[in-house]
């Protein structure tokens, strides 16, 4: 019974609620939209989405940001574009992708957590540094007509409808998830993210803990740029361009406090399959796609609102007790009577 | 007699041996050493500033030493980040606890050990029954009491097997109650052979549970040895700055304020709020008012409420006879009062602004200095008139503040709040980290002021200060004002006695 109640409390739960009465709402709005096949394309379509979003949970967890995934999204999948030009493997693609998506975490981690630049500033100006290597890697122009193998499973359903990506990616999500809520080294990051001076007080690396979370970070924008590749067998310039922006809303909605410390992987999950739905839900209930961006802004901005001050609330009213304790009836006895 | 005998025998659990620290040239620390036996409680006291956090952090390997050792059981160990000190068996409760607000009690005592988590619960569980703690441990972190949050840190200490637990400030947001008990658990770790570094500002604490007291003043211990051979007037001399009587002899004469002929200016009665309860005092235009006591006492607080910047619990205050309780600070400073914050760099200068605009600034809601766009030529003019007056030393009033020293810029931030011409002039803490030649200078311009008859009311841990410039003074004590004192009375005992706690009126009047 208590297990059932503290599910209820927990914050991914009103973010899975919210999804379901976006879908009954748009239901409403318009019958056709209550099939098998358009509520599995909701979840379909939300892969990349949820494989950004995951990734970057890990820095947010820690109290940090990387707005740099869009263009590590849009580096791996040219890559892997041109891997598959040359007649590269799906093992070589997946490793490259791994290893750019590390070798930008680790240049991210350094600059964030070793050089301490504030973590907003710093991913922004690595963004522009790959946004700037993909057109060397690329000579600017689109990588396509790409067959093979990596075509093949792009759009592959397992069964059920349910593409083999998105299989996949929940596979890593559940294993996200364990990792981060139930592994020791897993709750350094919640714990880093939640009070910093703390977690240095009982040993452990603020430094390293962040670091890791920026490889992590990478390498799932990397996982998720071979999925775009693959998907798509078009990879532009601007591929994954504004993708950073969808995966933090997609962490916000989720229940992921961006002062760190606070969420988890299901929530983010969820989150994704939000964001990506919108747009399909918007075409349901009849409004232009043009709405798209600022419906999702606005959402965004709502909820993080809510957010720090909810947070600012919470640490204005310790402070206060704090005071009060000190000059509460009793208190003033230990030293007066001298 | 005989635990004397065995405490020689033993090697020390924790020894520190002539630990000096520097933050650039400031010299924090001058070679400390302390030495703690198993079961020893050393309550270590001193002024603000004296160096024991910084001593602590050492200790714990949040900063490193320039010199010294420091040994755990005989053995030297590399303090050079948290965890080694954490293995070496060396735990810290921070003054205000650092715990992790969002996670569960069991989670906060568990994070950052390597064992199985079996083991960990049935160790948790076995500590907590030993010192009869009854704590749930699913309750999320943040709704715990302080007092339940120190217990929580002794628990992460306990289950470190830590050897010396260092206590900062512990009472220090407890009521009552919650210290008794702190000080029964203090009682039982001392009884299983753990050492403690108890560190406070309440003097009382100190005969109820040290064995050993050290007293640190200006980066040295100055004093030391068992409780036993102490009183509590020999700690409060121990905490004297040792050239007392030189800064007293140099006061220059005084004229008396003419209090009996002045109506007060400002009147607070009974104001209550957070940090602070039940403040009454009178302030009179041309006079210096000190209020004395330590960091904590609830003098800032006190301050910044009077300023409008935090919530009025209870009590009035006027000015002039107007109630002005609870006004937002634009109106408070229209109404004639104005505020000289303790940390220049936070709440008081727009640093990348020319001298001659941050004096100006507090006049830029007025029309003194053009009604829509500002007139150079009158903004210079002003800051020009401060400049002469504070022997301000800069090269062009175009200057950045960023380029002065310390004592000129706090010199254009008191310039700042008296361009409003106040009739009250608030000062938090005014020659901090301020050098000697400056200090005068700051010192003169509060003369001139209180010449000017504008009401001073002065916040200031530095008691010599206080006993060089004030009035009247009182003292502030856990919240509440201990101590009212005239000219005369003014002493650096008895201020210093009435900060930590204790009435001295009997001792001056012997």
């Amino acid at each position: 019974m208590n297990k059932i109640k503290d599910l209820f409390k927990a914050r991914w739960m009103s973010s899975l609620v919210f999804l379901i009465l976006l879908f009954l709402i748009t239901g409403i709005a318009d019958h056709n939209f209550l099939t098998y096949s358009n509520i599995i394309n909701c979840f379909n379509t939300a892969t990349m989405y949820t494989l950004l979003a995951i990734g970057i949970a890990f820095v947010i967890m820690t109290g940090e940001i990387d707005v740099s995934i869009g263009a590590t999204l849009g580096l791996t999948a040219a890559m892997t574009g041109l891997i598959a030009q040359s007649g590269g493997s799906i093992g070589k693609m997946l490793l490259v992708c791994v290893a750019v998506g590390a070798a930008v975490g680790v240049v991210n981690g350094m600059g964030v957590a070793f050089f301490g630049v504030p973590s907003l500033i710093f991913t922004l100006g690595t963004n522009g540094l790959i946004r700037g290597l993909i057109y060397i890697v690329t000579d600017g122009r689109t990588v396509e007509n790409f067959g093979g193998p990596i075509a093949y499973y792009g759009n592959k359903e397992l069964f059920g409808q349910i593409t083999l990506y998105y299989a996949l990616t929940i596979l890593l999500v559940a294993v996200a998830h364990v990792l981060l809520t139930r592994t020791r080294k897993g709750k350094y990051f919640i714990a880093v993210g939640d009070n910093p001076g703390g977690a240095n007080l009982v040993g452990i690396s603020v430094f390293r803990t962040k670091l890791i979370a920026y490889i992590l970070c990478g390498v799932f924008a990397g996982i998720a740029g071979y999925v775009f590749a693959s998907k798509y067998r078009q990879v532009m310039t601007v591929a994954g361009n504004g993708y950073e922006m969808t995966a933090i809303a997609a962490c916000v909605l989720g229940g992921i406090s961006l002062s760190g410390g606070l969420g988890n992987m299901v929530g983010a999950a969820i989150g994704a399959v939000i964001m990506s739905s919108i747009s399909r839900l918007l075409v349901f209930i009849g409004l232009p796609s043009d709405y798209n961006n600022t419906i999702t802004g606005v959402m965004l901005i709502v909820i993080v609102v809510v957010d720090s001050l909810t947070q600012r609330r919470s640490i204005e009213m310790s402070r206060r007790k704090r005071l009060l304790s000190r000059t509460a009836v009793g208190a003033a006895k230990g030293g007066d009577e001298a | 007699m005989t635990g004397e005998m065995k405490k020689q025998n033993q090697p020390c659990t924790l020894s520190v041996k002539d630990i000096t620290k520097s933050f650039g040239t400031n010299a924090v620390l001058k070679g400390v050493s302390i030495d703690l036996h198993a079961g020893d409680v050393l309550v270590l006291i001193g002024g603000n500033g004296a160096g024991k956090s910084t001593l602590m952090k050492i200790i714990m390997g949040i900063y490193r030493a320039d010199g010294g050792e420091i040994c755990i059981d005989g053995k030297a160990v590399n303090m050079t980040n948290p965890s080694a000190a954490l293995a070496a068996g060396v735990y810290m409760v921070p003054q205000e606890p650092m715990l992790f607000p969002n996670m569960t009690v069991e989670e906060n005592i568990l994070m950052g050990f390597h064992e199985s988590s079996q083991e960990l619960k049935k160790r948790l569980a076995k500590h907590m029954e030993e010192l009869g703690f009854k704590l749930n441990l699913q309750r999320k972190a943040n709704t715990l009491s302080i007092a339940e949050q120190q217990l929580v840190e002794i628990l992460r200490g306990m289950m470190r097997e830590a050897k010396v637990l260092i206590l900062d400030e512990p009472t220090s947001a407890l009521t009552f109650g919650e210290v008794q008990a702190l000080f029964r658990v203090v009682e039982d770790l001392k009884s299983k052979g753990i050492s403690m570094i108890y560190i406070t500002h309440r003097l009382t604490e100190v005969f109820e549970i040290a064995t050993d007291v050290a007293i640190m003043k200006d980066g040295v211990i100055t004093l030391r040895g068992p409780v036993g051979e102490f009183d509590k007037e020999m700690l409060i001399r121990g905490l004297l700055p040792t050239d007392a009587e030189m800064q007293e002899s140099g006061r220059t004469a005084y004229v008396p304020v003419p209090y009996d002929k002045l109506k007060p200016v400002m009147e607070v009665r009974n104001l209550s709020g957070y940090g602070f309860s039940n403040i009454s005092f009178d302030l009179y235009p041309g006079e210096i008012l000190g209020i004395a006591g330590v960091v904590g006492a609830g003098r800032t607080e006190l301050i910044s409420t009077i300023f409008g910047r935090d919530k009025v619990l209870g009590g009035t205050v006027k000015l002039d006879g107007k109630d002005i309780t609870g006004l937002p600070t634009a109106r408070i400073l229209k109404e004639g009062i104005n505020f000289v914050p303790e940390d220049r760099h936070y709440h008081g200068l727009f640093k990348i602004r020319s001298i001659s605009s941050n004096t100006t600034s507090a006049l830029l809601n007025t029309d003194e200095i053009g009604r829509v766009e500002i007139n150079r030529k009158r903004q210079n003019e002003i800051s020009q008139k401060y400049v002469d007056e504070f022997r301000t030393k800069i090269v062009s009033l175009e200057d950045l503040i960023g380029s002065l020293s310390g004592g000129n810029q706090q010199k254009v931030v008191i310039a700042r709040s008296l361009s409003t011409n106040p009739k009250v002039v608030i000062l938090d803490e005014p020659t901090r980290g301020i050098d000697a030649a400056a200090r005068g200078d700051v010192y003169n311009i509060i003369h001139q002021l209180k010449d000017a008859g504008v009401a001073v009311l002065m916040v200031s841990s530095d008691i010599e200060e206080v006993v060089e410039l004030a009035d009247r003074a009182v003292t502030v004590f856990q919240g509440r004002i201990n101590g009212e004192f005239g000219h005369d009375e003014i002493t650096q005992d008895v201020l210093t006695g009435a900060s930590f706690g204790i009435a001295q009126k009997k001792a001056v009047s012997e």
